[in-house]
């Protein structure tokens, strides 16, 4: 039989190419999303970060319950013996600086990258899925791992304030107890709150990993671009720059643990969250979407790409300083004023029962409040800020009485949160004898607070 | 029934080298056809613009009648095969590879898994780390990719690379059983002995551009002369009976052997003249096949000396 005899041979009929609609509707994101999540989940990396999720906040628990200091830099940190709330509060202000970016960038830093170094596109990218419905299984993998990530850290720490701290009511960022049952909400909403900007560092991770189709550069880029982005928080007094960076968004929790909740921020940090997020994914898919995979180039990659890349950031990073000053200054005197005043009242009040003097309430306890900086124009954050604070205490029958007045030196911050700190010989030490003669933190020693900047 | 593949005018640039120029090829359902060129013929790039990895800068690709590039680009249901070497993630076993590609893949292909491993005889180590496996191992398991999806148009690129004889004509019979069934097949290979007994036709490709294509058998009528080593009894002798023999040339390599061209029917008439001379035939090497031959001739490619070749079990003609 000749070759061409042997074509006319009958074939059996194939299957359907098409589905009964006459449109062939591939495998859908759904296979693609699971096929992504067993990947990430059998990927040393990433079983590492979730064991580490689990047992670190257990074992920083364990470390700072075994000795007296505290990491009093961070927002809670002084806490952090007296209530098993500051524990996952503390966790997630480190995680906020520098946790969540290393989280993302490790699981979705290499998600797309890594395709390139096993040479598997070409495996994924033949069988019954669009191009579409990988980008977006893969996405979705990514932010279900980081989402996953930050609620196993969120459960962990809980767990182990709770547990090895104990359930104490907490105080919050103006100087009042917060109840138990409250804590537990809020300590919950303020790592809710936290997926968003993660998810905008997970889609900055994917972007360059797609882009740069190395995983070096989508982890430690992502990583550099925190620690840049920290950097341009500390520059200059306006809120637009600010408002913008994703670290920034992961202070928007820290409105709800004051006694008036203030909500903008969050809004703002969700806001921005959410562009980035867009942003990168649009910016990811587009470049994706016309990528031809036409194996490995045969010449080795040049110079002129990465100069590009690292002069485009310079330049964007140097505008980015320039326009650090650009919007209203959210840090002002009287803000600081206007919060701290309020805060030094319950605080007091706090300090009074603990060492048994139940007598002063709010009615008869004035506060007197005068901030600004040691240095240039009372406004934007930094760390020569002061406060001097004068009590009141009206006694009936009794001429009132004027306390010494107390001036606290002030690091505030471009989000609005400060820490005060006062010396010992007038608001006395970090730590003193309670009334049942326990050692307790001294509420009065170092304050921390927090006010709207928007 | 429209052809599984119907290519038009393909063209395809990277930076200034044309990649693919004006190519069109046709396979139709049930036919093995070879794609053959040299290095840098465009060949692979040809296979990832049909498997849709890369956009042509000209041209269409219709699969089973439906246009692949575009907008509305559908998924390659019923296509399968690979580029280059298969590739899988070398932190999973061989089966979870398979499983995974089994999702992408949809209903049933998972059920297959079993199958496919057999067929290609990889059961064994199937649950052994990718990253383990030797390069036939790969293959094999490339194959294994290509059939859960119960192909009928299989892309395949230098799928025997790798195996041993035995497994290379396993895979020689398993593409002829899914020919049988109506699976289009279109290989790409540098082994032309591969594509003589596995091809019902060819296409030839150089710099890009079809420069064959036709059936086996049409190759066959047009073939040239093949090259054959010889070693007699007596050389001089032979090479005295080829002077006179019709069609034929005959002369003394470099290193002293006896080398010979001739139509392959021209082949039996020369032995015979050889017997009857009383010289004896001690050793008759086939060189360079009409196919072989045929192959340098189009692509412009110099054939290399006879001499230089390896013996036939190791005679393959490394084109890609």
């Amino acid at each position: 039989m000749s070759a061409t005899e042997e074509l006319a041979r009958p074939a059996p009929s194939p299957p359907a190419l098409t589905s009964p609609s006459g449109m062939s509707t591939g495998v859908g994101v759904r296979s693609a999303y699971r096929t992504e999540r067993r990947k990430l989940a059998t990927q040393l990396p990433c079983r590492a970060l979730a064991l580490l999720c689990v047992l670190g906040p257990f074992a920083f628990t364990a470390i700072l319950t075994s000795q007296t200091g505290s990491p009093s830099d961070t927002i809670f940190g002084v806490w952090v013996h007296s209530s098993g709330f500051a524990i996952p509060l503390v966790v997630l202000a480190f995680a906020g600086s520098w946790g969540f970016p290393v989280l993302a960038g490790v699981l979705a830093g290499d998600i797309f990258s890594a395709e390139d170094r096993y040479g598997t596109w070409k495996t994924v990218l033949t069988r019954s899925c669009r191009r579409r419905e990988l980008f977006v299984g893969k996405v979705l993998a990514a932010a279900t791992f980081s989402a996953g990530l930050i609620a196993l850290l969120a459960a962990s720490s809980l767990a182990a304030g709770l547990l090895l701290v104990g359930d104490q009511s907490l105080v919050g960022l103006s100087g009042a107890l917060l109840a138990p049952g409250r804590c537990v909400v809020l300590v919950l909403t303020s790592w809710i709150v936290s997926v968003l900007p993660m998810l905008g560092f997970a889609s900055l991770a994917v972007l360059l990993s797609v882009a740069t189709r190395n995983g070096i550069v989508g982890v430690l880029g992502t990583i550099l671009a925190a620690l840049v982005m920290q950097l341009l928080a500390l520059v200059g007094t306006g809120t637009w720059v600010h408002g913008l960076l994703l670290t920034s968004a992961f202070d928007g929790w820290h409105g709800l643990f004051t006694t008036h909740p203030f909500y903008s921020q969050l809004l703002v940090a969700s806001i921005a969250s959410v562009a980035w997020i867009t942003a990168c994914l649009t910016a990811a898919w587009a470049i994706l979407r016309r990528r031809d995979f036409a194996g490995t180039p045969s010449r080795p990659p040049g110079w002129r790409a990465p100069l590009r890349a690292v002069v485009l950031s310079t330049a964007l990073i140097a505008v980015l300083v320039t326009a650090g000053s650009w919007g209203p200054t959210g840090v002002t005197a009287a803000r600081l004023t206007h919060s701290i005043a309020p805060t030094f009242s319950n605080l007091t009040l706090l300090q009074q029962r603990l060492v048994g003097r139940t007598g002063e309430t709010t009615a008869n306890l004035t506060i007197l409040a005068h901030c600004g900086r040691r240095s240039g124009t009372s406004r934007g954050p930094g760390d020569d800020w002061y406060c001097t604070v004068d009590a009141l205490i009206a006694q009936p029958g009794a001429v009132p009485f004027w306390g010494t007045p107390i001036t606290y030196d002030i690091s505030v911050k471009s989000n609005g949160c400060y820490k005060a700190e006062a010396p010992p010989t007038t608001v006395g030490n970090l730590l003193i004898r309670d009334s049942h003669g326990h050692q307790v933190v001294n509420p009065l020693a170092t304050i921390y607070g927090c006010f709207n900047t928007i | 029934m429209a052809p599984a593949v119907h290519a038009s005018g393909l063209v395809k640039r990277f930076e200034r080298t044309v990649a693919v120029d004006h190519v069109d090829l046709d396979v139709q359902p049930g036919e093995v056809r070879g794609l053959l060129g040299p290095n840098g013929a465009g060949k692979t790039t040809l296979l990832r613009m049909l498997f849709g990895l890369v956009a042509p800068d000209a041209g269409s690709i219709e699969l089973f009648g439906r246009q692949l590039h575009g907008p509305n680009r559908f998924p390659l249901d019923g296509v399968a095969g690979f580029v280059e070497d298969p590739s899988f993630y070398p932190y999973l076993s061989g089966r979870s590879n398979l499983e995974l590609l089994a999702e992408l893949d949809g209903a049933g292909a998972r059920q297959r898994i079993d199958d496919a491993l057999e067929r290609v005889d990889l059961v064994a180590r199937a649950r052994d780390r990718v990253s383990g496996y030797s390069s036939g191992m790969r293959q094999r398991l490339g194959i294994a990719a290509a059939l859960l999806r119960e192909p009928r148009l299989l892309l395949l690129d230098e799928p025997t690379s790798g195996l041993d004889p035995a497994g290379a004509r396993e895979v020689g019979v398993l593409l002829r059983e899914l020919s049988s069934q109506g699976t289009a097949v279109l290989l790409s290979s540098h082994l032309i002995g591969e594509i003589e007994s596995t091809c019902d036709s060819f296409t030839v490709v150089s710099r890009g551009r079809v420069v064959w294509s036709g059936s086996v058998a049409q190759l066959r009528a047009q073939a040239p002369a093949s090259a054959y080593a010889l070693a007699t009894s007596d050389d001089e002798r032979a090479l005295e009976i080829a002077e006179i023999h019709r069609g034929m040339r005959a002369r003394r390599s470099r290193t002293g052997e006896l080398e010979i061209e001739m139509m392959e029917q021209e082949l039996d008439s020369y032995v015979l003249a050889l017997g009857r001379a009383d010289v004896a035939v001690r050793r008759l090497e086939l060189r360079l096949s009409p196919l072989e031959s045929t192959f340098f001739a189009l692509t412009d490619g110099e054939a290399p000396h006879p001499a230089e070749l390896p013996p036939p079990d190791e005679a393959v003609l490394r084109t890609a």
